[in-house]
């Protein structure tokens, strides 16, 4: 890991710049690590970096690299392995609510049967968590079904939606505008459980 | 015990130091956007500091960028800090930076825009409201809190009439002064070019309409960094994006928690805070700054307040 300044009382901590399952387990685990730290304000995993805003009263620039240095270079710990292998979320989707199965459907000469076999066969993991409150980017979905996003966002996507965009997946936690491709459905509402290198099941009801 | 509101204004919302520690669930920290007007309008109402252990003030204020008329119907002792507003109690013009007793019956109204884009009017301990997540601070996008409407009532603790307190003329800032932003070269800085650097660092930058709780889009030489995209990555408090267009724009309060274009640094917190107080159409430069030097004064700062 390579740590470099991000503001006055902020670093952030880049591994290997790619998106890959690898380097996630390597963000998971260190970020597990470094939520042990004493006097940290924020701490924000992503694909394949950290930053950490810390207390500028008790670190500087340099004791906070050293520190995060020594911790996330210790052993990772029974517990954390516990964590990463267990946690697992079900998603029930309702696939007949969609808007775009057929989009994705056609874009893929695939049917909508097959579409919905490939998004729900596939254990996903949780990548990131932004652009609103919950929202957890899951990847990588099976290249059959990769789709681009619309090519007009809509003003409107209803909490829930269950959606594609690119090799990425996700729900909609809130009504909101969007672009991804809407192909089901879900009730699911504890957005907050998410974290970052959760797996994620999504699970036909319909 | 507490305000009625005549009239709500254009945009006054509650806010205090912001809300930490959920910015991995994708809540920004939203907070007071000028935190050295609201510092100051906490300290003139403390006797006793009673700061949490990350150095926040437990209570919260309104924000006020103009319009906003409140009826009393009790007494209290309140602080006005930041933008001038020509604040009047009964129709009389009144100090700012200061605390003043509020009698029931008075009428508090903040009803032209002097100088700088936001007042902070804080009683003493504090709206009565509940936390979400730990802080009282109004983000709209989250559904957390909403603008004050007409009608609303804001309950607050009763106080007899105590001594005046004001802040020293040598600590109240001019904004209507020159603004320098002083950035640490961070992130993405070494995706610029010298060449794309020193257009950055020479240029004049318009703060543009499109500003707001979010970030300050500026407007000038356009910069460019040799890659367009970087993967989505969190975003500190201050830091300069630069998207397509190549026109910075300095995320503040209501960023997104995470982000994918280059950024190029961070802006000094103290000279953000006065960024949130010039007007739009203002110019504003960049020049760099130090870590150490920038230790140093964020020190000097948490600890002068």
């Amino acid at each position: 890991m390579n740590i470099k300044i991000a503001s006055v009382d902020s670093v952030i901590i880049y591994f290997e710049q790619i998106i890959s399952e690898k380097v996630l387990d390597e963000v998971q685990q260190t970020y597990i690590a470094l939520k042990e730290l004493d006097n940290i304000i924020d701490i924000i995993p992503s694909y394949c970096s950290i930053l950490v805003i810390y207390d500028i009263f008790k670190y500087n620039h340099k004791s906070i690299k050293e520190t995060i240095l020594k911790k996330g270079s210790q052993p990772v710990g029974s517990v954390i392995n516990d964590h990463l292998h267990n946690k697992l979320i079900k998603i029930s989707t309702d696939y007949n609510q969609n808007l775009d199965l057929k989009r994705v459907a056609d874009h893929n000469n695939l049917s909508i049967e097959e579409v919905i076999k490939l998004h729900s066969q596939t254990t996903y993991r949780v990548y990131a968590i932004g652009f609103m409150v919950g929202f957890a980017y899951l990847a990588t979905v099976n290249k059959k079904i990769i789709t681009p996003r619309l090519e007009t966002p809509r003003n409107k996507v209803i909490k829930g939606s269950v959606a594609i965009a690119d090799n990425q997946t996700a729900i909609y936690p809130q009504d909101s505008a969007g672009g991804w491709n809407i192909i089901g459905h879900t009730e699911f509402d504890e957005f907050n459980e998410f974290s970052i290198g959760d797996k994620v099941q999504f699970v036909s009801i319909s | 015990m507490s305000f009625k509101v005549l009239t709500s204004g254009i945009f006054t919302t509650i806010q205090d130091q912001g809300r930490y520690g959920y910015n991995h669930l994708g809540i920004t920290h939203s907070g007071a956007m000028d935190e050295y007007a609201y510092l100051w309008g906490q300290k003139l109402l403390q006797t006793v500091v009673q700061r949490t252990d990350i150095g926040v003030y437990p209570y919260n204020a309104l924000e006020v960028m103009v319009g906003l008329k409140l009826l009393a119907i009790s007494f209290t002792t309140i602080a006005v800090t930041g933008a001038d507003l020509n604040f009047k109690i009964n129709d009389v013009l009144q100090p700012i930076w200061q605390t003043h007793y509020i009698k029931s019956g008075d009428i508090l109204s903040f009803d032209k825009r002097v100088s700088g884009q936001r007042a902070y009017l804080a009683v003493k301990e504090g709206f009565i409201l509940e936390k979400v997540y730990g802080s009282y601070a109004t983000t709209l996008k989250e559904n957390i809190g909403s603008k004050l409407k007409r009608d609303d009532i804001l309950d607050f603790k009763s106080y007899p009439k105590a001594d005046t307190y004001r802040v020293k003329k040598t600590y109240i800032p001019n904004y209507k002064k020159p603004l320098t932003l002083r950035l640490l070269l961070s992130y993405q800085e070494n995706y610029f070019s010298k060449e794309e650097k020193e257009k950055f660092f020479n240029s004049e930058y318009e703060v543009t309409l499109q500003s707001d709780r979010m970030g300050y889009k500026l407007k000038g030489q356009a910069i460019n960094p040799n890659q367009g995209g970087i993967i989505s990555e969190a975003i500190a408090f201050g830091s300069v994006q630069i998207p397509k267009d190549g026109q910075p724009i300095v995320l503040l309060k209501e960023r997104q928690t995470i982000g994918g274009y280059p950024k190029i640094g961070a802006v000094l917190p103290v000279d953000c805070f006065s960024l949130a107080q010039i007007s739009m159409g203002s110019k504003v430069r960049f020049e760099v700054i130090e870590i150490e030097k920038v230790e140093e004064i964020m020190k000097k700062f948490s600890q002068s307040i």
